[in-house]
């Protein structure tokens, strides 16, 4: 957000210690968003394919387009305020813009295959459930390497 | 090149933040209904505790978003101040009206019902037009 992105930060140690928090906070969640989503999905595409679509030969029943709508509804929710707030930390973080640019490109197209894969997954079968299993996945790992890229930046006084 | 990767980055965000209001859209009307009837019919039946497990997380979450949203109109100065201050003083009411309707519903004010829709369907909107405002003042200003 702006006034995140409006001041020096190192200039500020309340302010740093703040967002260092913040980041650390942000990083934690992220890894438990993934361990939740291993727990109820599964780790394995074949895991996410029978949660989501279901399998008749293991007795499995396809998961509610309510219960499908409602769990995306809910992930989007906490997905983009975490993206907003890595995102405008880590565009002060000074790197090049080409890599900002890549960054913030990336994250956004991995966040959005995350619910179009479910979404269509009752269309286009299991290649939904895996393009979103990848996207939660790819968004999941940059949003953990963005904060981790910032926070040490900070601790490093680097911007 | 730089522009145009801004432009892309703004239009999936906005695809982004459209399409989570869509879904919200799609799951209201699955499970409430889009008639004052269905509304009364969905939350008469609700306990409060039923009720503030929807309440808590849309209050907590809608106030950061429209946060997040609302900050991104007021920094940019090609808007007129009086239409910032529209979208902040009709977004705000017509949310808390659409969170908090369902309490009065419950209660057996059924009136309350098109109240929640319209405040519903109001908020849909308002939103909209702030996100297209935001898109095409950003594109006017990247140009």
């Amino acid at each position: 957000m702006k006034f995140l992105a409006s001041q020096k930060l190192s200039d500020n140690s309340v302010m740093r210690s703040i967002i260092i928090g913040m980041l650390l906070s942000l990083i934690l969640a992220m890894v438990l968003s993934l361990s939740a989503k291993g727990i109820d999905y599964g780790v394995s595409p074949n895991e996410w394919i029978n949660t989501v679509l279901g399998n008749e030969a293991e007795f499995i029943d396809p998961m509610s387009f309510n219960d499908l709508l409602l769990g995306i509804h809910t992930d989007l929710f906490a997905l983009i305020l975490t993206f907003i707030l890595i995102a405008s930390v880590t565009a002060r973080r000074g790197r090049s813009r080409v890599l900002m640019m890549g960054f913030l490109t990336l994250s956004l197209l991995s966040l959005l295959a995350y619910p179009i894969g479910m979404l269509f997954s009752s269309i286009i079968g299991s290649s939904g459930v895996i393009l979103s299993l990848g996207g939660f996945i790819v968004f999941h790992l940059l949003m953990i390497i963005g904060g981790l890229d910032s926070l040490i930046g900070l601790l490093r006084k680097k911007f | 090149m730089n522009f145009k990767i801004l432009q892309f980055i703004a239009l999936a965000f906005s695809t982004l933040v459209i399409l989570q209001a869509s879904l919200g859209t799609l799951l209201f009307t699955r499970l409430v209904g889009l008639t004052p009837h269905d509304v009364n019919l969905y939350y008469g039946d609700k306990s409060l505790h039923g009720l503030l497990e929807v309440i808590l997380p849309h209050t907590l979450f809608i106030a950061i978003a429209l946060m997040a949203v609302l900050h991104f109109l007021a920094f940019i100065q090609t808007i007129d101040p009086r239409t910032k201050a529209k979208a902040v003083y009709l977004l705000f009411p017509l949310f808390f009206l659409d969170q908090f309707s369902p309490l009065l519903i419950s209660m057996g004010l059924e009136f309350f019902a098109i109240i929640k829709l319209g405040a519903f369907i109001g908020f849909q909107v308002m939103l909209i037009w702030v996100w297209i405002m935001i898109f095409k003042q950003t594109q006017k200003t990247l140009g």
